[in-house]
């Protein structure tokens, strides 16, 4: 039987309906739709129970509650603690970007010894019988920095320390230090806090409080409740930032010089007005040389601004203060003081909506320095004294919670004197600039995996205790450093009194009466209790602020911090690199800010690779015309520039911290470094 | 096209007297939304970014110069540019709710959707994902991971408006009439200064709907008529007028 041409064409279209039909074509077409999606390379998801736990953030500089939410017990993204009195439900960039910096490709896996150019590994027992030995060998001439104010391990550490005999411990540089010998200055005694919240008016001198001043998080909740009470926001520096995109007014201010401003505030504030507050007299007296036309002068706040300014703050109920460096570190004492003295003629000494002094958190481990103490010791004034031969190099230098070989001034000075620690020992969790050059890495395990807490960070309104439990176990073979501490310390015969860090923890709840049951739930303990201040106008004596002195052809150096780039302790996490926009990075060169008239006087324009430079070092950068600088002014961000870490932030940018050169404020000694010169010239 | 008209319209409010231009929304959106941790980041031709924040100036110069900052995600417009082009039917605006959405498996890359929408809210992926080894575990089971070819944008988390309403039936209350607090994408809920709000635009009692109806809202490009269900808030008028880029040339002053 033949097929005929007819027959053919229907079996055909027979064949091509009857195909239609089946599901068969349609099935298939989705399932190619998704297969060809589905590739075993793209991860798939995980399911399981959801839970939101209570934790702590300590990536910036501030230490507040969030909570992390797991998903069959991996977590998997951070929001803000709305029971949490510094977070109220927000959250910064760093705190948003903390769950995913738990797989960092930073982070070191297990102990590691330096061997040659390199490390190998080595056991907990090993490493922790070592750094005993070594610690034995070294006695009094051990030394410890910490990068955590507001923790126990800290404390542990510093009792280590101190039972060998050593007074050698140290904070990295913050904004509590200044403050807090600010307010010894007034005759107080205590943590400063400010009541931002009860503010009625808010004068920031350089504290950029919306993007990375304090507490940030909290910061941003006082800010947007004040919109609906007309409380106004006043930013005071040399450059336009976060703060100042919302703030009611932007006063421009050369950078360094807003402690001269307050004084010059505080002069046209006293004159006229009588106080029989102790020592009020002296200080009318030592302010009239701050007169409006040389404060103008040296400010570049024009001399009827200051005096509208000054109105403003007398006209307003409940005035508020806050003096910073814009960079978050580096203020001296006394520029502090002259901000905290603005404080005190306004009325807003230990007063609601003023400026609170807080007492100190109760201290556990005996031999650990006191925390007012280990505020007042300057860490950059050591470092520069080892490496210029001043003073004897420690035998073994004990690095928790810090990253002193990037985020200091002075910077060579500081690589040279940890370069001359005899045994430098890291309990970083990542891999950072600090960690490479270590001789013994004992990695803490990462926030999320360890027990913590936090008393009160610097500008938290009332104390505060905060315990935040373990969210996961460690991932990696890691340890939490209060626990290796208390073993070591045991080992090298300095016991401290404490098995674990819990016990630590629990006499800490014990010393403040909280309820340690529920503080492990993760509910903080709050005091509205503030010890009562003798105070006296600048009871020390009064010493001029010298107005910085710029060299020839140089420009103003205003380092600013950026979360989302990252904090001295923390680089760029990996999901942070997306928030950095296209003006402040490109490829992986970063920009720094200039105006155009700037720009013109310099000889360089949009995207030109320039070079800063001084005595201290050099940096190269691409250049972002922005008109919210001042003239003269150059705007540069820390955090960039890594070395070590991992691609998400290594070879990116340049580091600023190279640029800044430490100089010892006339009178107290603090190590000053808010702000620099630097020539710059195409690179 | 005929637009939809919903009973429920999500829609934000981003008050711009109150963004920082912080990042932490743009974080918080990346980790919510299973978008790679991404290396070369500098490179903003390559990059995805649900939430980008824009820096916006006054344009005078120093010391008349005025900064802002704007966040951007999808404006999930009442009239999509994108849907309308699109050959696969993979973004559609036919939810009661107004999201426009994102279907991957049909998106067959070929990128006309990002050259209609005028907000470039739209990212294509060039790669496919990388997680550094193990961070992986941190996916959250919201939403499938993208391969590359595929294009993706800002859905409001419409994953926490699916779990809202399943809450709702189980509570045995309504899900077509969803109260303001029950659902909110995760860039509006970690918002440190609570600049982002976010609610039913057709209801009057939610707040968005009240300052949508403010002189100082405005939406992006309004003359192009794509109809935003993201508004923004400012009471500066230089930032008011950022939101249409007419040209400066440009005959007649009024826009539409």
């Amino acid at each position: 039987m033949g097929l005929d041409r007819r027959s053919f064409i229907s079996l055909v279209a027979g064949g091509v309906v009857g195909s239609l039909c089946t599901p068969v074509i349609w099935k298939t077409l989705d399932d190619v739709s998704i297969w060809s999606q589905n590739w075993p390379w793209i991860p798939r998801l995980n399911y399981g129970e959801e839970k939101k736990l209570a934790t702590l953030c300590k990536l910036g500089g501030d230490a507040y509650g969030i909570k992390v939410k797991t998903v069959a017990g991996n977590p998997v993204t951070a929001e803000g603690n709305p029971d949490h009195p510094l977070s109220l439900g927000g959250i910064c960039p760093l705190g948003a970007a903390s769950v995913q910096m738990l797989y960092s490709p930073a982070r070191i896996k297990n102990p590691k010894i330096k061997d040659g150019n390199n490390f190998k590994d080595i056991s907990w027992d090993d490493a922790e019988a070592l750094l005993a030995e070594k610690l034995k060998e070294a006695g009094a001439a051990t030394a410890m920095i910490s990068g955590d104010e507001t923790g126990s391990t800290a404390e542990i550490l510093s009792g280590l320390v101190g039972k060998l005999g050593s007074q050698k411990s140290f904070f990295m540089p913050a904004e509590s230090a200044p403050a807090a010998a600010a307010v010894q200055m007034l005759g107080g005694d205590g943590q400063v806090g400010y009541d931002l919240e009860n503010a009625g008016y808010v004068l920031l001198l350089g504290a950029d409080a919306l993007g990375s001043w304090a507490n940030v998080a909290r910061n941003a909740k006082a800010f947007a409740a004040s919109r609906d009470k007309a409380v106004r926001y006043v930013y005071v520096g040399p450059a336009q930032n976060g703060t100042t995109a919302v703030a009611d007014a932007w006063i421009p201010c050369a950078a360094g010089t807003e402690p001269l401003l307050a004084l010059g505030l505080a002069h046209i504030i006293a004159s006229g007005r009588t106080s029989y507050a102790p020592g009020f007299a002296d200080f009318e007296r030592y302010v009239q040389a701050y007169q409006p036309e040389t404060v103008a002068a040296a400010t570049g706040v024009p001399a009827e601004r200051i005096m509208n300014l000054a109105k403003e703050l007398i006209n307003a109920g409940r005035p508020l203060v806050l003096t910073a460096s814009e960079s978050g570190h580096g203020l001296g004492a006394y520029e502090a003081a002259a901000g905290m003295c603005l404080n005190m003629l306004l009325g807003q000494m230990n007063a609601p909506g003023g400026v609170r002094i807080l007492p100190w958190a109760p201290k556990v481990v005996e031999s650990a320095a006191e925390k007012k103490d280990l505020l007042a010791n300057d860490l950059v004034a050591y470092l520069t004294a080892v490496a210029d031969g001043q003073e004897d190099a420690p035998k073994v230098l004990l690095v928790h919670s810090a990253n002193p070989a990037y985020a200091l001034p002075n910077l060579n000075k500081v690589q040279s004197a940890l370069d001359k620690a005899e045994f430098l020992v890291s309990f970083s969790t990542f891999m950072d600039e600090t960690a490479v050059m270590a001789d013994l890495i004992l990695p803490d395990s990462y926030a999320l995996e360890r027990l913590d807490d936090s008393y009160s960070p610097y500008g938290a309104p009332q104390a505060i205790y905060t315990v935040a439990a373990p969210v996961t176990k460690p991932i990696y073979d890691t340890r939490a450093a209060g626990d290796v501490l208390l073993s070591v310390a045991a080992k090298a015969d300095a016991e401290l009194g404490f098995e674990s860090f819990e016990a630590v923890i629990s006499a800490k709840a014990e010393a403040l009466e909280a309820e340690i049951d529920s503080l492990m739930e993760g509910t903080p303990w709050v005091s509205e209790e503030f010890p009562t201040q003798d105070l006296a106008f600048w009871s020390s004596p009064l010493k001029e602020i010298a107005v910085p002195a710029g060299a020839e052809k140089s420009v103003s150096l205003s380092v600013v911090t950026h979360l989302k780039i990252g904090s001295a302790a923390i680089a760029t996490p990996p999901f942070g690199t997306n928030a950095i926009r296209f003006d402040e990075m490109k490829g992986k060169e970063m920009y720094v800010q200039l105006n155009a008239a700037t720009a013109s006087s310099l000889g360089v324009k949009k995207d030109d690779r320039i070079k800063l430079a001084n005595a201290a070092g050099e940096c190269v950068a691409l250049v972002k015309i922005f008109e919210g600088v001042m003239s003269g002014t150059v705007v540069a961000s820390l955090g960039f520039g890594h070395t070590a870490w991992d691609d998400f932030s290594r070879g990116k940018g340049d580091n600023i911290y190279k640029l800044l050169q430490a100089e010892a404020e006339p009178g107290t000694g603090v190590s000053r470094f808010g702000s620099a010169q630097v020539t710059i010239s195409k690179a | 096209m005929q637009a939809h008209n919903f009973k429920v319209k999500w829609g934000m409010v981003i008050d711009l007297d109150k963004c920082t231009g912080c990042g932490a929304c743009s974080v918080a959106c990346r980790a919510e939304n299973n978008l790679p941790p991404e290396v070369d980041a500098g490179n903003k031709l390559r990059t995805a970014d649900w939430m980008n924040i824009y820096e916006l100036s006054n344009g005078k110069p120093f010391p008349e110069h005025e900064v802002a900052y704007l966040p951007r995600p999808c404006m999930q417009c009442g009239k999509p540019s994108c849907s309308t082009v699109c050959p696969v039917v993979a973004t559609t605006k036919d939810e009661e709710g107004g999201i426009v959405s994102q279907v991957y498996p049909r998106c067959i890359g070929c990128r006309y959707c990002m050259a209609a929408c005028p907000y470039h809210a739209r990212y294509f992926n060039w790669f496919d994902p990388i997680w550094p080894e193990g961070m992986e575990k941190t996916l959250t089971p919201y939403v499938s991971a993208r391969p590359r070819g595929v294009v993706e944008k800002c859905t409001f988390c419409h994953h926490r408006f699916n779990a809202a309403k399943e809450q709702a039936r189980i509570n045995g209350e309504d899900p077509t009439a969803l109260p303001e607090d029950a659902y909110i994408p995760a860039c509006a809920e970690i918002c440190p200064t609570g600049a982002i709000k976010f609610g039913d635009l057709n209801n009057a009692e939610h707040e968005v709907s009240k300052i949508a109806a403010s002189d100082n809202a405005f939406r992006l490009l309004a003359k192009l008529g794509t109809d935003p269900q993201v508004y923004y808030y400012s009471k500066r008028e230089w930032v008011r007028k950022l939101g249409d880029n007419y040209l400066k040339n440009a005959k007649g002053e009024d826009h539409v």
